[in-house]
């Protein structure tokens, strides 16, 4: 990244400036939620930002510990409620392991589909608004017209298209029907044209490239030390993908890639490789739910679980969510409830690099730093 | 002299993909033959997308979880789905039949004809708190307790949205679902 202060200091030779503090949010159209960035500034220049967090604190971990292990699941979609479905499949094979049950096969390929169509949903969302904080409209649009559509399948087939309470444990609520399943198919056969379009649009417009390549660049080191994951480290060129690296679900029996910032353009762990990275991973979600759907087992889409589980021990079980590493710790005493619920977001922790990669950046570009981190705010503060 | 080339190389790679761009937006534009009427989420038509919501009404699954509606007639008053409730927005008050009344009555059929050994004295349902999470459609033994795609239901006052499943009139009607 170039530091603009070293040549703006020679211009402004004798001159006083006084820094100034602004606050950004928590009602910022590009904070993607209630976020607020306190911002030192020296002219356009930042010297500081504090992201500020905790307005959308809900005390769902408190929550979830006064109330049965089922009734749980609604409070972890609620948490990230762009990808609910992922956040729930965390949960819920934390609780699996800990009653140690057996899957059937058809209900683990059912949540690989499931979930790799919330990946498709949430990076839409994501691309589609980056978009929009750069200034360009129509993406916005084009990635909410395809994200209905995946929307539309969740809600025929559990009942609801944003907060789903679905995945049960032992399996899911619900099985898929020969109608759903073809609406799949029809999706993965519509969709990549539609994201070939978006990179016309938006990928590999020179504009957007020069707003996001070479800003915000986070090192593989730097990006380890904070423990960022998911679509954040991979942009950094860091190959960790849990799909890959610790299996669930039956992730290992299916062919797929998982994509890296190869700097095309800018620079490796820039804003732009972090998008790029995101439009990279729809086509391998694509890849893999053609496989799935194709050979989709039969049987049943549940296991027999107990009603109400009383597991005894302690488990922490991570996920790849569409947001990075969601892992669940869970203390469970032998009762009805958990003794103890403790969710560890990605989110939270790429809003703590905020301060540092911020610090002697324009003041737009901090819109263009927090659109490429994705951040949900409701899994920042749970 | 390679600032000057990398000056017109830029003007030339921000026209060809601004022009890119463009070519992809006209290609929707051009699609778009007059007003299509857009029927439901699962249109992959080319042209306009948008639903003009209060005129045109999108045809939601029959799955879809929205009001709670409770079939006074099948409920055997066992309290199940008021206790798997998370946001603990149904309240059930219910007493042992005298003997006098227990006539041996069973649910209808479509209600698992199990028999109603309970009288039924409140099944209040506050839709305002309801999360519509469905946890309490699912333990329902006898299925009385249903989500309806019914989602128009908006009220000026909160405590109009608390509704009683057992006296409902017309003047206080509840749509069917």
């Amino acid at each position: 990244m170039k530091d603009f202060t070293q040549e703006l200091n020679e211009e402004t030779i004798g001159l006083q400036t006084e820094e100034l503090t602004i606050n950004m949010g928590p009602q910022h159209p590009s904070t993607h939620g209630v976020l607020r960035v306190v911002v030192k500034s020296d002219g356009e220049i930042i010297r500081a930002a504090y992201p500020d967090i905790g307005y959308l604190h809900r005390c769902f971990e408190k929550h979830t510990e006064r109330r049965e292990y089922i009734q749980g699941i609604p409070f972890t979609s609620r948490m990230d409620y762009v990808a609910a479905m992922s956040q729930e499949l965390g949960y819920v094979l934390a609780i699996e392991k800990l009653l140690g049950l057996e899957i059937p096969e058809r209900a683990q390929a059912i949540r690989v589909v499931i979930s790799e169509l919330q990946r498709i949903a949430s990076h839409l969302l994501s691309v589609g608004t980056y978009g929009l904080d750069m200034g360009g409209f129509t993406p916005f649009l084009y990635a909410f017209r395809d994200r209905e559509k995946i929307l539309r399948i969740f809600e025929e087939i559990c009942g609801a298209r944003l907060l789903y309470n679905y995945m049960r444990p032992g399996g899911v609520s619900r099985d898929l029907t020969p109608g759903v399943i073809d609406k799949i198919k029809d999706f993965t056969k519509y969709f990549p044209s539609q994201l070939d379009e978006m990179n016309d649009l938006l990928t590999n417009n020179s504009i957007f490239i020069s707003r996001t390549a070479h800003i915000g660049v986070i090192t593989a080191d730097q990006a380890i030390s904070y423990g960022l994951s998911g679509p954040n480290l991979r942009g950094s060129g860091f190959n960790w993908d849990l799909r890959k690296d610790n299996p669930y679900s039956g992730y290992e029996k299916y062919d797929f890639d998982v994509c890296l910032g190869l700097a095309e353009k800018g620079e490796i762990g820039d804003c732009w490789n972090r998008y790029y990275v995101r439009v990279k991973e729809m086509y391998e979600s694509i890849k893999i739910i053609t496989q799935v759907v194709e050979s989709l087992p039969a049987g049943e889409h549940t296991a027999k679980a107990p009603k109400s589980p009383k597991p005894v021990g302690e488990i922490y079980m991570e996920t790849e969510c569409p947001r990075g590493t969601l892992g669940y710790h869970i203390v469970a005493d032998g009762g009805k409830k958990p003794w103890r619920v403790k969710a560890k977001s990605p989110c939270f922790i790429v809003t703590s690099t905020m301060d540092e990669m911020c610090r002697g950046m324009m003041l737009a570009d901090v819109v263009a730093y927090l659109g490429s981190i994705d951040i949900v705010l409701g899994e920042v503060d749970r | 002299m390679s600032a000057f080339k990398e000056y017109f190389q830029n003007i030339n790679d921000a026209v060809v993909s601004t022009y890119k761009g463009m070519m992809v937006t006209l290609r929707a534009f051009l699609k778009t033959q007059g007003f299509r009427k857009v029927k439901n989420g699962y249109d992959y038509g080319a042209g306009p997308v948008t639903i003009s919501y209060p005129e045109v009404k999108d045809d939601i699954p029959l799955s879809s979880r929205n009001r709670l509606f409770m079939h006074q007639e099948g409920c055997i008053s066992c309290n199940q789905c008021a206790v798997i409730c998370p946001v603990e927005c149904i309240t059930i008050e219910s007493r042992k039949k005298t003997v006098e009344e227990d006539d041996g009555s069973k649910t209808p059929a479509h209600f698992g004809s199990k028999p109603l050994k309970l009288k039924l004295l409140r099944f209040d349902i506050d839709e305002a708190l309801c999360c519509f999470c469905g946890l309490c459609t699912e333990v329902c033994p006898t299925e009385c307790l249903v989500h309806t795609p019914e989602y128009e239901y908006s009220k000026y006052d909160r405590d109009n949205l608390i509704y009683d499943y057992l006296n409902f009139s017309d003047e206080n009607p509840l749509p069917e679902g």
